[in-house]
């Protein structure tokens, strides 16, 4: 058995002519928590979807996803349906539009059970309610009998959580699961994924905008930037020592107590200039346009690393170079 | 390492555009069609309501005859093209009536709060209500003709013209900048006609031409009843329902009228669909 | 749903209402001189006079109306000034002809549109499914009494198949009754099956791109399970709510098959009363069209209440 929950290698994602996620690798371990940041427009959701094998008709696809023992990527619709909810789930953005407006959420459950599990519907109904008091969900038996439309969007993003937990896969994917979310709602919500996965000892791909969230809960992240992983490594080290400029132009970008200015409020330096589309997406370094230390050379596209702490960029940020 | 990338890149196809076909054909049978009946407008080859009874029932492609006669020696070609004529200029102007008519009173909906609940609800009545029943009645009370037809149409052509006005203008209503032309002291009366109509026009070119096809059917139902276009006019509805009445089913003159409505409406329908997808705000940018 | 209910119910009446007093205003208004008419060319004033105040036409316009709805609600439906039949009897009369074949036309369009429409979203990207999308949009083109004609040409005149008009009361002969009522259903059925059709397709392949739908694939159902078990019945909403506005289309329908067909139904009898001048007949008759369209629509929105937790259920 594989001691890797998933293993992405030289993903390319793309319709047409337009690529949208153009390269990347990882490799996510049982029990590993990965972080996955990066600007609107990155393919961070293309990826997961890539993962998932949920791409909308006309994507397609090139390089291998590997996990439970094959290549997603070549699968069929019927072999990767009888993997995913079982041996991968996915959490979306949006509690609100995720469940099915017209099902009882108890039905939405317990099939998830019955399918996968072959349990009777008598024990899909116990251990749904097992899942849904571990969710934090007061009174489970009635939100069981409930329509989404009866639950608040923390409650049935809870029910999205138990529904990917519900058959104990190998691999969760999260796509900004708390977005759509108030903000003491968000905390008690990654609270429960986190609890999930050390309980579980699964793969978590947390993708989010939030560092400070990703820097509490993963052990790696990963930036993402013009479809390809810029840089990549353990949180410590890549959240107080970037070395790739547009890593550490997003980490200048967030609030902390450094750059607060205590005489006019939060004055945030931000990177100018934005994402190039993805029609216009350079062959170099797709950071170049807006990166202060581009070269020549930056027309070239640079690879990741064979550092620890890994990271594609021709003049990485050195350490001397961190505080100017 | 990458390639994957460097391969893909290599592989890439253009997007398949989405195909401008149904667009150019809808037009040119549209066009075709608008072309046949303004020229019947100052020629045909003959008077449709002259009959020889020496000539009844000629067969397709007799000289002078193209489409041959009918059962009173009346010749076929002119009748169908007057025919044409009349499903344009029926459909067109209901569909244009129930535009303009429509457009008002879906915008007067979604800008004046106070206006809404009624049109709304008069606008669900008249959708409700079962058409031809009225038409039927309508032209056997003031009469059947051209006017009755159209208003008859009209009216109910109107409350679909309204919903799509309303919604729209409400979806437009709702964006960002609107707020900020409000900031400004603009009505929304005002914003309405001026950002609203703009961005809704196209959907409501899309109508028209849905509506317009509606209109030939629906006029044609009518005229085949009996009840919509009559002597001296000629319609094409009309000229089948004279060829039941007179020959019955098998009579060869049943085909071209009916054929002449088909293609009409097909095309008016396909340049519904081409005018869509090229207004498509989505598919345009994914052009780029 | 209690809410719901007695909202969809108000709208019925007001609906019927706002009907009633449009049909009598269109009716009496634009009618002309119902005596003058029923008395022919070469009457005297004071004979069209006498009738008129004789048939209570002289009366003030809305006192007629109260009069006549009161009577309609009471289920009076009036009476022919020529023969004195009733209404209620000319309408009953022909009924079963005109509610089979109505109601056939509109159930046969279901059975028809709905796998179909399933089938060209299903397909949406190959050429079967690009295939049926054509022929609706070709059926949607073609006029009733069109197809109809070429229909009985086809079944009738060349296969002997079936009658291609007439009709057989079916107290005389159950099976002829059927048979003379096959060709118009079927054809009924096929056209509104093409609009029908198209709105399926769209409505599924909306449905299809919806999150939870991709929710549910994420669970695990593959994409034909979840097309049949949560994209179907989710359709299913705005599907309902076209059944509305077919059923509208299914009188018009009626009236015009009927005609192609030759059936004693419910065209029939509207024309022959409104060129007979007899106000009241068409007054009524109309009305029970009307009533009859707005009760399958109420129908089709309560059953929308019931198929849709979001109204049934409520917060
Ligand atoms: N249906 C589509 N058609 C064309 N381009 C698309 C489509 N969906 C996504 N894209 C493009 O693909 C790129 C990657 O999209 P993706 O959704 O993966 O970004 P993301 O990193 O998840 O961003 P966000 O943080 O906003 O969720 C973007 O440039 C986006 O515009
Ligand atoms: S490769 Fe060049 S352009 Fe890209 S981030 Fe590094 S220095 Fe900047
Ligand atoms: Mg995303």
């Amino acid at each position: 058995m594989d001691n890797f929950a998933l293993k992405v290698e030289d993903l390319v994602v793309y319709l047409d002519d337009l690529i949208a996620v153009r390269g990347v690798s990882f490799v996510i371990n049982k029990g590993e928590r990965w972080g996955l940041v990066g600007e609107s427009g990155a393919g961070k959701s293309l990826t997961a979807l890539a993962i998932m094998g949920l791409l909308q008709d006309g994507w397609k696809t090139s390089g291998a996803v590997l996990h439970d023992g094959m290549n997603l990527l070549q699968a069929s619709d019927k072999t990767l349906s009888a993997r995913r909810g079982r041996t991968m789930s996915m959490v979306f953005q949006d509690p609100t539009t995720a469940l099915n407006p017209v099902a009882k959420v108890g039905k939405q459950i317990t099939w998830i059970l019955r399918h996968h599990m072959h349990v009777t519907q008598k024990d899909a109904y116990e251990q749904s309610l097992v899942l849904l008091n571990k969710m934090n969900l007061p009174r489970p038996e009635s939100i069981m009998d409930s329509y989404p439309h009866q639950l608040s969007g923390g409650q049935r993003q809870r029910i999205m959580i138990a529904m990917a937990l519900a058959c104990y896969p190998e691999l969760i994917i999260a796509d900004e699961p708390t977005t759509a979310l108030d903000v003491t709602v968000q905390k008690q919500v990654l609270r429960l994924l986190d609890a999930a996965v050390t309980e579980r000892n699964c793969g978590l791909l947390l993708i989010t905008h939030d560092l400070p969230v990703i820097a509490a809960m993963c052990e790696n992240v990963a930036v993402m930037y013009g479809g390809r992983i810029v840089e990549t490594g353990k949180i410590s080290d890549v959240f107080t020592n970037p070395r790739h400029p547009y890593t550490k132009g997003l980490l200048a970008s967030q609030p902390t107590l450094d750059n607060i200015d205590l005489d006019g409020g939060t004055r945030l330096p931000s990177i100018r200039g934005s994402v190039p589309p993805l029609y216009a997406m350079p062959d170099g370094c797709a950071f170049a346009e807006r990166c202060d230390f581009a070269t020549q050379k930056c027309k070239e596209l640079p690879e990741l690393d064979n550092q620890i702490q890994q990271v594609a960029c021709w003049n990485p940020v050195a350490e001397a170079r961190k505080g100017a | 390492m990458s390639e994957k990338l460097q391969s893909v890149k290599n592989s890439l196809k253009r997007p398949r555009k989405k195909s401008r076909l149904p667009l150019i054909v809808g037009a040119s049978i549209t066009l075709v069609m608008v072309i046949i009946g303004v020229i019947s407008m100052f020629w045909i080859p003959q008077d449709v309501n002259v009959s020889d009874p020496s000539i009844r029932m000629l067969p397709i492609g007799t000289p002078h005859h193209l489409f041959g006669t009918d059962f009173l020696g009346r010749d076929v070609t002119s009748m169908l093209m007057t025919g044409v004529r009349t499903s344009v200029i029926i459909g067109a102007s209901a569909a244009f009536l129930s535009l303009f008519i429509g457009t008002l009173f879906g915008m007067l909906a979604a800008s004046i709060s106070k206006l809404d609940e009624p049109i709304m609800r008069t606008a669900d009545i008249f959708m409700a209500m079962p058409g031809i029943i009225f038409a039927l009645v309508l032209a056997s009370t003031i009469g059947a003709g051209y006017v009755t037809t159209i208003f008859a149409l009209t009216s109910f052509f109107t409350p679909a013209f309204v919903r799509v006005t309303r919604a729209s203008s409400m979806r437009v209503l709702s964006e960002d900048y609107i707020s900020v032309a409000r900031l400004y002291g603009r009505s929304r009366l005002f914003i309405t006609i001026r950002h609203v109509l703009p961005n809704v026009s196209s959907i409501l070119i899309v109508q028209f031409t849905i509506y317009f096809a509606a209109g030939v059917l629906s006029e044609a139902g009518l005229s085949f009843l009996g009840v919509g276009i009559n002597r001296p006019s000629v319609s094409l509805g009309m000229m089948l329902h004279e060829a039941v009445e007179q020959i019955g089913i098998t009579d060869p003159l049943g085909v071209w009228p009916g054929l002449g409505i088909v293609i009409l409406v097909i095309g008016l329908n396909l340049l519904g669909d081409g005018l869509r997808d090229y207004f498509d705000p989505r598919f345009s940018q994914r052009v780029r | 749903m209690g809410r719901f209910i007695l909202r969809r119910l108000a709208f019925f009446a007001i609906t019927l209402l706002t009907t009633s007093v449009l049909i009598f205003t269109l009716i009496r208004a634009a009618g002309g001189n119902v005596a003058a008419i029923l008395l022919g060319k070469n009457s005297s004033a004071e004979e069209i006079h006498k009738l008129s105040t004789e048939l209570g036409l002289e009366r003030p316009l809305p006192v007629q109306y109260f009069e006549w709805m009161g009577n309609f609600l009471h289920g009076n439906l009036g009476q022919a000034f020529r023969s004195k039949q009733l209404a209620s009897h000319l309408i009953w009369s022909q009924a079963p002809v005109s509610v089979p074949l109505s109601l056939g036309g509109l159930i046969l369009a279901i059975i028809i549109a709905i796998p179909l429409g399933t089938f060209a979203a299903k397909n949406f990207n190959r050429p079967s499914g690009a295939f049926v999308a054509v022929l609706s949009q070709i059926g949607i083109a073609v006029p009733v009494f069109w197809a109809g004609l070429l229909l009985s040409l086809v079944f009738g005149v060349h296969l002997h198949l079936l009658p291609t008009g007439g009709w057989v009361p079916w107290s005389e002969n159950f099976v002829g009754a059927l048979r003379s009522l096959a060709l118009p259903v079927f054809t009924l059925g096929i056209v509104m099956a093409s609009t029908l059709t198209r709105y399926t397709r769209t409505a599924i392949l909306d449905v299809m791109n919806e999150d939870f739908v991709r929710t549910a694939r994420a669970s695990g159902m593959s994409r034909r399970v979840a097309l049949i078990k949560v994209g179907l019945r989710n359709a299913s909403l705005p599907l309902v709510t076209v059944l509305g506005l077919l059923a509208a289309e299914m009188v018009g329908g009626t009236v015009i098959i009927e005609k192609v067909y030759s059936l004693p139904g419910i065209s029939r009898m509207i024309l022959d009363n409104v060129t007979a001048r007899e106000v009241v007949v068409v007054q009524s008759t109309v009305m029970v069209i009307v009533v009859y369209v707005m009760t399958i629509n109420l129908i089709i929105d309560l059953a929308y209440g019931l198929l849709d937790p979001r109204i049934r259920v409520g917060k």
